[in-house]
């Protein structure tokens, strides 16, 4: 009887011993039929991901009927900007690589449009960058993959004035090393000036940023562009946002350049170092009614194209 | 074991061929054409042109004004391909009206690169058997990136074809002395393909040589010292040359009768002679370098004969052809959300970016294959590895080295790294062989596990073979003719990718998807902006009836009705441009492959 038991263990040894040897075998086909159906598998359930037209076109008659001045759309992942076709053309819509540190000061609602049924959705960065300050504003929505979501912006002020809003207020000239200062002509939309300078109100992008600003060619010789605007309103602050735009900003071997804002709280400095992307940013402590000035210059204008976002700002709205 | 393929196997190679290119030519219509190609397609009626007047006027036609009138467009690459293609265009297109223009252009493309299935086959089947052959050829050509780069008439599809054919034709000298001038002549039309090609004798000379000290005998090894001294003469002489005159005044001043041109000839000509000192005293050892011989004494004549731009200025015109390569612009590359400008480049791009673009099913045998045969090539040099995992051996080194050698050069950070693969598509049939040798051990393994009949045997194979290829097939159907934008699932396919921040798209040809929108919404004198689409693709677009031919190209947004931007992470001023010239940020349509802007088609709207 032990004999057999025994006979029988190693029988089922042998049995077991033969599986293990089949399937070890077996083991690199099996590796390749595993992996080859999770890369099916991916492929057959990634259309679920996808928004139909009708999804896009739900959400877009939801924000239609709830948005208010001041509210923007905020894509994620950033680069879902198919958005664009659907969202009611009086809403901004923002998409953009970096767009999640972007504290969207002039809008006090921001509608969250999410596909997070997408691979690789970056979701830490969206919780790091934009979540803080932001607040949810009444509960989410479901379009197929689609969720739209309000928020509160905690960063958000009042923007009292634009200097984009005051362009044909603003009062340019190019000041030279002792030299009276040389006043520019506003001619259709857009100041011209001695020395190539020249300023305007365009859409220009900024490490990637769509940003609608001054743009600013400033003079050449190591020459001051002076921009001055005669009144604005106090507020609690000036923000100064500048930077090169486009590929301009990255090249090698350019030189920085200088911006001062002089206003009733006295001189606010700024400088954009010589390959430097993106917007520096620098805010006055409050100011009283009166006007403002902003000086810029750089000593060597090449590739020196300017995008300047000057506002007011006020209290939370 | 012979090195010759089997009747059938030749057979099967034919077939392959035949397939491939069959279905290159039937999926050709959708593929856009991409900034070069259309530079080549005016280069190459040009220069048909000019062959023509060779006929007609040969004596105008071989005067250097009616050369350079010819030849210097596009004179940063030979004239092989461009040659093919105008020919082909002008037979296929202009005589017998056939096919459209463009479909006569890329004939010759199909057939080139239809090569190299033929030829996985032919070698895989001999190293390591047919399923092996098999499983390389569709393994190679149903990467969605592969797919499409073998539609183009371009030169990265037919160099990638060239260096296989070379390497192969090499192998099969190392045996048998016949193939020895065929390999100089395929080495040849690389040269005249592409200037990859001129990497080959770095990969091929420690083969020959090392296989030729080999078998040789004394006799022999001392015509061999000989040969090397006279290589490290040369080299020697070459370093006296830049130091006296420095490395630009080296390419400068080199003339017909000069110090440079002595070198040259010296070298060749004490080269020949001992290889022909060496053919006599030690016909073994020749052998193996016979290839080496071929290749140094047909390639340059090929090279040269080939491209009429060299024929009355061969010094000035080559320096300058390699100034330009050696010297390259670099453009813009995205790359885990860094656009890539200027070097130093990270260093494993190259690897990052085959392994996202691969579909995973193909990506892990030929990982797997990879490390294989360098653990196997290690363990002919460290004997613990080689009773592990075997002796690699003179062939497996062979398909080792260039399986990996235009990936490590591209990976060089200051070589510029735009492109997608397609600089390194020469490393991918090798990869591809390595992965038909992991995929015949898995199917054999499942074979045995299972204890099939050899005709079970077989089918079991063929079930593997279509579960394990199925992912990259459909990836590659659902992702065509958009290959530049195709991810594999390790990426997380196109929406994955564009998460990652990985490059988009590249070379424009993506614009094909809203061209039909946009015919459909222009009219008589439309004025369209198409981004980064050259005046010669508009027009091809035009020619080809993918386009209206009624609409009017723009250079900007400015003056424009219709503007399709193409999305790339570097030119995101000029979308910001259309809305500034436009007043409008809402696009009419676009092509968004699985959610992913690509092409972001704008409409002024009516005052």
């Amino acid at each position: 009887m032990h004999a057999r038991a025994e006979g029988n263990a190693k029988a089922s040894d042998a049995g077991v011993n033969e599986t293990l040897h089949r399937l070890r075998t077996a083991g690199p086909a099996l590796a390749l039929v595993l992996v080859a159906l999770l890369g099916l598998g991916f492929q057959l359930q990634l259309p679920r991901a996808f928004p139909s037209d009708a999804d896009y076109r739900g959400a877009a008659e939801a924000l239609a009927r709830a948005k208010a001045p001041g509210d923007v759309v905020f894509l994620h992942p950033w680069w879902t900007e198919r958005a664009r076709l659907f969202v009611p053309a009086d809403i901004p819509v923002v998409g953009y690589l970096g767009h999640t540190s972007d504290d969207l000061v002039a809008h006090p609602r921001i509608w969250v449009l999410a596909n997070e049924r997408l691979p690789r959705t970056p979701d830490a960065d969206f919780r790091r960058n934009f979540l803080p300050d932001r607040t949810p504003a009444g509960e989410s929505r479901q379009f197929g993959p689609l969720t739209l979501s309000a928020y509160r912006n905690g960063r958000a002020r009042q923007v009292l004035l634009s200097a984009i809003d005051a362009f044909d207020r603003l009062e340019v000239s190019v000041e030279g090393p002792g030299a009276a200062p040389q006043p520019c002509q506003h001619a259709g939309g857009r100041v011209r000036c001695p020395f190539d300078a020249s300023v305007e109100v365009a859409w220009h992008e900024v490490l990637y940023q769509p940003v609608r600003c001054l743009f600013v060619l400033p003079p050449s010789g190591g020459r001051t562009l002076s921009i001055r605007l005669p009144e604005s309103p106090a507020a609690e602050a000036l923000l100064l946002e500048s930077g090169i735009t486009w590929e301009h900003a990255w090249l090698p071997g350019r030189t920085d350049v200088q911006l001062t804002l002089e206003s009733s709280t006295g001189a606010l400095h700024l400088r954009i170092p010589g390959a430097h992307e993106g917007l520096v940013r620098g805010e006055t402590p409050a100011v009283t009614a009166g006007p403002w000035t902003l000086k810029l210059s750089t000593a060597s204008t090449q590739d020196r194209q300017i995008c300047v976002r000057l506002r007011a700002l006020g209290g939370s709205p | 074991m012979s090195r010759a393929p089997t009747a059938l196997d030749r057979r099967i190679a034919l077939g392959l061929w035949l397939a491939t290119f069959v279905v290159l030519w039937a999926t050709e219509r959708a593929v856009g054409f991409v900034r070069d190609e259309s530079v080549y397609f005016a280069a190459a009626e040009q220069f048909a042109r000019w062959w023509a007047l060779l006929f007609h006027r040969p004596a105008a036609a071989l005067s250097d004004p009616v050369i350079v009138q010819a030849f210097d467009f596009n004179h940063e690459h030979p004239m092989l391909m461009k040659s093919l293609y105008g020919w082909s265009h002008a037979l296929f297109h202009q005589t017998l009206g056939w096919v459209r223009p463009a479909a006569g252009f890329r004939i010759p493309a199909f057939a080139v690169a239809a090569l190299i299935p033929a030829l996985l086959h032919l070698w895989g089947s001999a190293l390591w058997g047919r399923r092996v052959g098999l499983f390389a050829a569709l393994c190679f050509f149903v990467v969605p990136r592969h797919f499409f780069h073998a539609h183009l008439a371009c030169f990265d599809m037919p160099v990638a074809a060239m260096w296989f054919l070379v390497v192969y034709l090499f192998w099969r000298a190392e045996e048998d002395l016949r193939f020895a001038p065929w390999t100089g002549v395929a080495f040849g039309l690389a040269l005249a393909t592409k200037h990859n090609a001129f990497f080959l004798p770095v990969v091929l000379t420690p083969f020959g040589v090392l296989a030729g000290w080999r078998v040789s005998g004394e006799e022999g090894r001392r015509v061999m010292v000989r040969m090397a001294e006279t290589a490290v003469a040369f080299l020697a002489y070459v370093a006296l040359l830049i130091v006296v005159l420095g490395r630009q005044g080296l390419v400068q001043s080199w003339q017909l009768l000069s110090p440079q041109t002595f070198g040259v000839t010296a070298l060749v000509v004490v080269l020949a002679a001992l290889a022909l000192q060496l053919r006599r005293k030690d016909p073994a050892a020749f052998v193996p370098i016979s290839p080496l011989v071929a290749m140094g004494l047909l390639g340059p004549v090929i090279f040269y004969a080939h491209w009429p731009y060299l024929w009355h200025h061969p010094v000035d015109r080559m320096a300058w052809y390699f100034d330009f390569h050696a010297t390259h612009v670099h453009y813009a590359w995205t790359y885990f959300n860094d656009v890539l400008r200027a070097p130093p480049f990270p260093l494993p791009y190259v690897f990052v970016v085959t392994a996202m673009t691969l579909p995973v099913s193909l990506l892990l045998p030929i990982g797997v294959g990879l490390a294989r045969t360098g653990l196997r090539n290690l363990g002919d040099l460290v004997p613990a590895l080689g009773r592990r995992f075997g002796r690699g051996g003179a062939t497996e080194w062979l398909l080792g080295v260039n399986a990996l050698f235009s990936i490590l050069l591209i990976s060089l950070p200051d070589v510029p790294h735009f492109g997608g693969v397609k600089h390194w598509l020469p490393s991918m049939p090798f990869l591809a062989l390595l992965a038909g040798r992991e995929f015949d051990r898995a199917s054999a393994g499942l074979s045995s596990a299972l204890g099939l009949t050899a005709r079970r045997s077989i089918g079991t194979s063929v079930a593997l073979g279509a579960i394990v290829l199925l992912p990259a097939l459909t990836l590659t159907i659902h992702v065509h003719p958009y290959g530049t934008s195709a991810y594999g699932e390790l990426a997380g396919g196109i929406p994955g990718a564009a998460s990652l921040g990985l490059q988009r798209q590249y070379w424009s040809n993506n614009v094909t998807g809203v061209l039909p929108w946009i015919d459909a919404h222009s009219r008589s004198g439309t004025r369209l902006w198409l981004h980064e689409v050259n005046g010669l693709s508009f027009r091809d677009y035009q020619r080809n009836d993918m386009l209206r031919k009624d609409v009017i190209p723009t250079g900007g947004p400015e003056d424009a009705d219709l503007a399709a931007v193409q999305y790339h992470q570097e030119f995101r001023e000029q979308e910001v441009l259309v809305w500034q010239a436009f007043g409008t940020w809402v696009p009419a349509t676009g092509l968004y492959l699985d959610e992913t802007p690509q092409v972001v088609v704008y409409r002024r709207p009516k005052p």
